[in-house]
């Protein structure tokens, strides 16, 4: 808890579950990933949920949804929002390109 | 039948209620320190009838996440899992009707992705759903502690704690993966109760009312003679069967009890803010305490199926000694579903037991709890109506 406490909590020892060890895919490694990209997918709703509450809230203002899809965004902000999209295509999607095909025993290479 | 994976949607808040949830939530706010702790909230964001909104627009957007997910899985991801498992059956050339033991099906779909990636899927999206409302919880612990400990001293109703009961075993397992189960983590209450509006989403509907826990308690057979004085909920859990039950029955002294002390803890919490006078009591079904013919009415809601059957006898004989001759005696679980069944059907009970960790479902499965009720001391109703469609119809009076 955020700080350990002497108030009492009324609760005893819990028998853990095995869900950590389950392999579902064949592969552990597979399992890690569906739990990363169920994950994901949940803070990626949250963003977007999160969006529609500030474009509604900002259409009580006078910025309508209308304002915001014709939006066009300035030289600078242009420049700014490209690096930042390559950085994160770049941290999301680039290890797709990965080419592996060292087994991990495999020795160092000649160099 | 509704299958066991198949559980755990127009919302119509009580007005009132809602009213005693804004002014108590406002109230318990204007006492208590703010929020503090890595997770930024925002206390209070108001009722949704008659339950509190998630302190975070983030946290409450991710259950909408989990439940979403939910839903998009109970039909696109299940029918493709049904669809590999007709492939799997004709391939090994078994017909969908045969029935089959757990370990017979488990060995027909160990190594089949597309089934297995509707499971993963489920139980991963479970894990978020479990995660991010206990971190919620524990990183804003010191107000929700403050919380409760502010509730436990006043009604209406009454809160008994046993902090010193040696709770079994049995009863310390993480059921549907809950870290903590129901009696290792002191918001063990909170975290069920908001958990668990998505597990009846894709089957039953929207529960984020109790609708399904007043609709249950609408249907609870009357004794004979028409007097329902006292009233006892076993294994109550977090009192959402309680509540409703007095809710039917303001004039009833009405008892919820569990093993669980934070959920008893939280149930009674809930029961003060929706101004319902309930008496909560840590305790054991099996020993619960009270007077020989004690109880107009027993019941339980889905408790019997994590149990271990040995308990669900100690637990009926229990409520054959509490319950007065002529009084009703209806537990409401799944019907029981024997050892064998059709493929699909018990790789989803398999599953659930196993994954979703239902350590005691199988156990259930394998008895026919009908026939137990029946077997000391209690007549089954015939032809009687049940309280939750598709569950086990067990109107049962003692004689």
């Amino acid at each position: 808890m955020a700080a350990e406490t002497n108030r009492p909590t009324y609760t005893v020892d819990a028998i853990p579950s095995d869900i950590t060890n389950s392999v579902f895919l064949g592969n552990p490694a597979l399992d890690n990933v569906m739990s990363c990209i169920i994950a994901m997918s949940a803070e990626m709703w949250a963003t977007k949920r999160r969006m529609k509450v500030i474009e509604s809230l900002l259409a009580k203002k006078g910025v309508t949804q209308d304002m915001i899809e014709s939006y066009v965004p300035t030289a600078a902000e242009t420049k700014e929002w490209e690096k930042e999209r390559d950085r994160f295509i770049s941290l999301a999607m680039g290890p797709l390109a990965n080419d592996g095909f060292r087994s991990i025993s495999a020795t160092f290479p000649k160099r | 039948m509704i299958g066991r994976r198949k559980l755990f949607g127009a919302t119509a808040g009580a007005l009132v209620m809602s009213q005693t949830l804004q002014s108590e939530g406002v109230a318990a706010a204007a006492k208590l320190a703010p929020l503090t702790g890595p997770t930024k909230s925002y206390l209070p964001r108001g009722v949704d009838g008659r339950i509190a909104r998630l302190a975070s627009l983030q946290l409450e957007s991710q259950q909408d996440f989990t439940l979403g997910f939910r839903l998009m899985h109970s039909k696109a991801l299940r029918a493709s899992s049904a669809a590999a498992f007709a492939r799997v059956l004709e391939r090994e050339g078994i017909d969908p009707q045969t029935p089959l033991s757990p370990e017979e099906v488990g060995k027909l779909v160990d190594t089949e992705p597309t089934i297995n990636i509707a499971s993963k899927a489920w139980l991963a999206n479970q894990q978020v759903t479990w995660k991010t409302l206990r971190d919620h919880f524990h990183d804003n612990a010191d107000y929700y502690l403050s919380e409760m400990e502010e509730a436990d001293k006043s009604g209406p109703g009454t809160l008994e704690l046993a902090p010193t009961m040696d709770v079994p075993t049995y009863a310390r397992h993480e059921i549907h993966i809950q870290p903590g189960g129901y009696v290792g983590d002191p918001f063990a209450g909170h975290i069920y109760h908001y958990g668990t509006n998505s597990f009846y989403i894709s089957v039953i509907g929207h529960n984020e009312q109790d609708q399904v826990h007043k609709s249950t308690a609408a249907r609870m057979p009357l004794p004979e003679d028409g007097k329902v004085k006292r009233i006892l909920d076993m294994g109550c859990g977090i009192g959402q069967m309680t509540v409703a039950l007095k809710e039917r029955f303001p004039d009833a002294e009405v008892w919820g009890i569990d093993v669980g002390g934070p959920m008893v803890r939280y149930g009674h919490m809930r029961a003060r803010r929706l101004g319902v006078d309930v008496n909560f009591a840590q305790r054991l079904a099996e020993v619960s305490g009270f007077p020989d013919n004690y109880f107009d009415m027993v019941t339980s809601y889905i408790v019997h199926h994590e149990l271990p059957a040995e308990i669900t006898r100690k637990v009926i004989a229990e409520a054959h000694r509490v319950t007065r001759p002529g009084g009703v005696y209806y537990p409401v679980d799944f019907n029981s579903g024997g050892t064998k069944s059709p493929a699909r059907m018990m790789y989803s009970r398999w599953y659930d037991h196993r994954w979703n960790n239902e350590v005691w479902s199988l156990e259930y499965h394998s008895i026919n709890f009908t026939n137990e009720i029946a077997a000391r001391g209690f007549q089954v109703v015939k032809n009687a109506k049940p309280a939750l469609p598709g569950f086990g119809v067990r109107h049962t009076v003692k004689v």
